[in-house]
């Protein structure tokens, strides 16, 4: 024996580091697959692999986002556990991407609406609608409009302090889309997810403000162009970007799929706009188009003279060249895809020729300016995120994978005790990012997209069975869809401690089979149905 | 395996350059080959499970065992097969499991300079001392391997300085030389009692 030990020394110590090393880095491992069978129930068969479906550590970062929502736990003008006590101009952002991301989330698990991921969405809005007056300086209205460092709280145009001009100033008001049209969306998700209509009027206000905008000259005369003469609307006073104006675009496609008007239209000038008169040679959007030269613009000596109106310059170029963003492109192509399916296709793989830089096989990352290749910061993330969405929706998932191994493998992933929520720990780079990396894993791994979600639901799907109540907390939805072909309510499940669950809208007594086999007659209760489970992991066809 | 000894015998008389690369008869040569694609099969393999790691910081700290196997066939072949293991291992992974070939297949060739550093050398794997002999290789060989992929990233790619160090050089400073220091000694111990149990003739 001492004999053995002797001969293989080197090899025992190097055998046992490396034991000891595997066993401190233990940890990160991907989370298990959603499991999915086929079962044929009288007759019919239902094979689970032709759902959308979601998996454990998506619930896991849904429950952990909710523990930094959910009005159960602060306020909706607090930040506990947000790390964004240094940050101002981007909470707004991080609230409507993720109920964007979110509502992807639901409309996997269409028949899963229960107030658990009601209550999240609304509580969302409600936190994005914060004002000063309850809030202070923790509310939305300060850190996106009032802050110092903005100072365009109120002002005319096109002559800011002229008060005979059109009055386009306040937080809600005409010329702040990169908040309003946010808002409005974050609302008609809602409205599309709950159909509930508790926000039906507030998103009507923000459509027709927004075609009295584009329409007229903001004092009631008609105009192409709108007050702004682009067709689309400013952020920034002065200055308008395609990217911010995607968003109210698909929120009035959505607007008019929800409630039967025809108000898309009002957008044609503008599309027309950020297509020819706000891309480069290459095609890209331009990350801005001033209108007017600001009054108090800071513009640094040594850049390209800006011309006013004109896109806003690069500042890395030598000769006068559009500014290009990555980030910007990013969203704007993602978003603009369910308007212009086609010229997005024909765009999408040019920006990722130009934007993406290979690091390893397995991992690139989307450069905010392809003409400052060495820059790397906070918006080449950013342009990361977002690009991770509209490879996502090209179904580009080559492309989709790398940018999330460089985007989420650089944090460690940490369980709550329950096992219940998971969030990616965040604090070595930057706090700020942890909520961010916990709804842009969705947002870049569902099988939902942003475009899936600018179509309305058909009128007949909210006659569909439901689950309406639930022991949230005991459960995990993996599927939850009624198969209105098959006339079969899918359901994959797993129950952590026993837990009833209540369907609205079945016409008849529907019993729940598991393998093919009757596993229970569900309990009426009123004119809903209860099923019962015990702990375990199950795929159900009710019906 | 062939005739030829599978753990390069340390000390041996002095060979021949061919003799050193295993190419200097068509049948070894073919020896080689065969066991390059062995070792990236393997590598390829081991590739695709997803190990464990922990960020410590921003440091990445784990073990990758595939490098493991660029230094070990290096080391029982010779520095064709341990090139031609890491290159083609690196360069199948990438097609196969990430769908992609970056920068003109050069990263995978720098991975394949562990595997020919490593071969230069001739090691008895039963023997402890030039077991330390062959973690220091792979160590070297490693090196070669980080620069080559830092600079390949910086200059050809042009890929942002930052970006490079942080998610290239690091992760490979901090996983890849635990995993070549201490992996391919054990890795080739292992191979070394296999093969005596199995095929005790070859060595």
């Amino acid at each position: 024996m001492s004999e053995i030990l002797k001969k293989n020394k080197f090899f025992l110590a190097a055998l046992t580091i490396s034991i000891i090393l595997a066993g401190m880095t233990f940890g990160n491992i991907p989370g298990p697959a959603t499991q999915t069978g086929v079962q044929t129930v009288n007759g019919t068969t239902f094979n689970f692999a032709d759902y959308d479906s979601v998996d454990h550590e998506m619930l896991a970062l849904f429950n952990y986002l909710d523990t930094i929502v959910n009005d159960e736990y602060q306020g909706y003008g607090e930040w506990n556990g947000w790390y964004a006590e240094e940050q101002h101009g981007l909470h707004h952002y991080v609230l409507a991407f993720m109920a964007y991301s979110v509502s992807f989330l639901f409309e996997i698990t269409s028949g899963y609406r229960t107030s658990h991921y009601r209550d999240f969405l609304y509580d969302l809005i409600k936190k994005m609608n914060t004002t000063e007056a309850e809030w202070g300086n923790n509310s939305i209205e300060y850190k996106e409009w009032s802050h110092p460092e903005y100072n365009y709280v109120n002002y005319y145009w096109p002559n800011q302090t002229d008060t005979s001009d059109l009055y386009v100033g306040r937080f809600r008001g005409p010329a702040n889309i990169m908040w309003t049209a946010h808002y409005a969306l974050m609302m008609s998700l809602y409205e599309r997810s709950f159909n509930t209509n508790e926000m039906t009027d507030e998103i009507t206000h923000y459509i027709l403000d927004w075609n009295n905008s584009l329409t007229t000259d903001g004092f009631g005369h008609p105009a192409e162009g709108g007050i702004w003469g682009t067709g689309i609307i400013p952020c920034e006073p002065y200055v308008v970007f395609v990217q911010c104006n995607s968003v109210p675009m698909v929120c009035t496609k959505l607007y008019d799929g929800l409630y039967g008007t025809s108000f898309l239209p009002i957008w044609d000038y503008g599309l027309n706009f950020v297509n020819n008169d706000m891309v480069n040679t290459e095609g890209f959007f331009a990350d801005g188009y001033y209108l007017y030269e600001p009054t108090g613009f800071y513009y640094a000596s040594e850049r390209l003279p800006q011309a006013y109106p004109g896109l806003a310059l690069s500042p890395w170029t030598e000769n006068p060249t559009p500014k290009i963003a990555g980030y910007g492109n990013a969203w704007a192509l993602a978003f603009l895809e369910s308007l212009q399916p086609e010229q997005t296709a024909e765009t999408y793989p040019r920006f990722i020729e130009y934007f993406m830089k290979n690091l390893s096989d397995d991992k690139a990352f989307i450069m905010d300016s392809y003409n400052n290749p060495d820059g790397f910061a906070t918006y080449d993330i950013l342009a990361t995120l977002f690009a991770l969405h509209i490879a996502n929706q090209q179904k580009d998932y080559v492309t989709r994978n790398r940018l999330a191994n460089f985007f989420f493998n650089s944090y460690n992933k940490v369980w709550s005790a329950n096992g219940r929520e998971m969030h990616f720990d965040t604090l070595s780079l930057d706090g700020f990012l942890q909520s961010i990396a916990g709804f842009g894993y969705l947002w870049g791994n569902l099988p939902v997209t942003i475009k899936d979600v600018t179509e309305a639901r058909a009128a007949e799907f909210w006659n569909y069975p439901y689950i309406s109540a639930a022991d949230d907390r005991n459960i995990w939805v993996y599927q939850a869809q009624w198969d209105s072909e098959k006339d079969g309510f899918i359901l994959n499940i797993q129950v952590d401690q026993a837990a009833s669950l209540t369907f609205s809208n079945f016409a008849s007594q529907p019993t729940a089979y598991s393998r093919g086999s009757v596993l229970a007659a569900l309990q009426q209760s009123g004119s809903d149905y209860t099923l019962t489970l015990q702990p375990g992991i199950y795929q159900l066809v009710i019906m | 395996m062939n005739e030829e000894s599978t753990a390069r015998k340390e000390g041996s008389d002095e060979k021949t350059v061919l003799e050193l690369l295993q190419v200097q008869e068509p049948k070894v040569a073919l020896g080689t080959l065969l066991t390059a694609l062995f070792g990236a099969v393997i590598y390829i393999v081991l590739k695709w499970i997803s190990w464990p790691y922990i960020m410590v910081d921003l440091f990445t700290l784990g073990l990758l065992p595939a490098l493991a196997v660029i230094a070990l066939v290096g080391a029982i072949r010779g520095p064709i097969a341990g090139l031609l293991t890491g290159y083609l291992g690196e360069l199948l992974a990438g097609t196969l499991l990430s769908g992609t070939m970056i920068t003109m297949t050069l990263p995978a060739f720098a991975y394949g300079f562990t595997g020919l550093v490593v071969g230069l050398a001739s090691y008895e794997l039963d023997n402890g001392r030039s077991l330390v002999k062959l973690s220091i290789m792979s160590i070297v060989g490693m090196t070669f391997t980080l620069l080559l992929v830092t600079v390949i990233g910086l200059t050809i790619e042009g890929a942002a300085t930052m970006a490079v160090i942080g998610f290239v050089t690091l992760p490979l400073l901090t996983q890849g030389m635990l995993t070549v220091a201490f992996l391919t000694p054990v890795f080739g111990r292992i191979w070394y009692a296999f093969m005596i149990k199995v095929f005790p003739t070859t060595l």
